[in-house]
């Protein structure tokens, strides 16, 4: 029987999934921000709208996560629509 | 009489935009103004390249080298698409979706020039604030326009 090292840290810490989190900013319109999250996520107008609004009034909402390198392209994709985005470890 | 919005969807999905040539003159020094900005590192750009890792210096700092000039690289592509098409009747989807993020970017920049906050503040300062300020709205009436256009 095979016995697995408990000392798993690294491994464990890359499965960790990254979540992706847009934060509120006083420039960006609510309509601008609802329709880029439909765009790039695919959400439907209700999902996005409703993501918008808690970014809008919590100062952030979590809009995506998976793998570091899936964070990072959303990340990317938010940067370039000029969304203040950031990614950490859930 | 409804209001007939400039920008509008077209049956096969391209779009009419109706706009005066004082607004496609705009539009154009817009572009060049921003153009030789982005290459700059001036702190206006600050949010158009946000650091995505919190406190993690050296992770920021592998994205600024690595990921920053490719959008940087992006954004003077939608620039150069703007630029193109500033005197065009109607625009292809991808067209209008370049003017929508140039026009966003433009109103980051002066949006962080002007320290808008949540009131939206009109700035009580000098000429070019002023300037600034009324460029901001102006941009910012456009994007809604182009967004209700293509919004689902």
């Amino acid at each position: 029987m095979e016995v697995r090292e408990p000392e798993t840290g690294i491994e464990s810490d890359l499965d960790r999934p990254w979540v992706v989190i847009v934060w509120n900013d006083p420039i960006n319109l609510m309509s601008y921000v609802t329709l880029v999250l439909q765009q790039l996520f695919g959400y439907s107008k209700e999902k996005a709208t409703q993501l918008m609004m808690q970014v809008h009034q919590e100062g952030r909402a979590v809009v995506s996560g998976g793998t570091r390198s899936e964070a990072e392209r959303d990340v990317f994709r938010l940067h370039e629509h000029g969304l203040w985005a950031t990614m950490q470890q859930d | 009489m409804a209001f007939r919005s400039p920008i509008r969807r077209r049956r096969d999905g391209s779009y009419t935009v109706d706009l005066g040539p004082n607004e496609r003159e705009l539009l154009v020094s817009m572009c060049d103004q921003m153009r030789d900005l982005l290459t700059s590192g001036d702190p206006s750009l600050v949010r158009l390249f946000p650091t995505p890792y919190g406190d993690d210096t050296e992770r920021n700092e592998g994205y600024a080298a690595l990921v920053v000039p490719e959008l940087t690289e992006r954004r003077l592509a939608a620039l150069e698409t703007v630029r193109s098409t500033a005197q065009a009747t109607q625009l292809t989807a991808e067209e209008l979706s370049a003017w929508m993020r140039s026009v966003n970017d433009v109103r980051l920049v002066l949006g962080t020039i002007l320290d808008v906050d949540e009131s939206g503040t009109t700035p009580s300062g000098d000429q070019d604030d002023a300037d600034r300020y009324a460029t901001y709205e102006y941009l910012g009436m456009l994007l809604e326009l182009i967004v209700r256009a293509m919004a689902k």
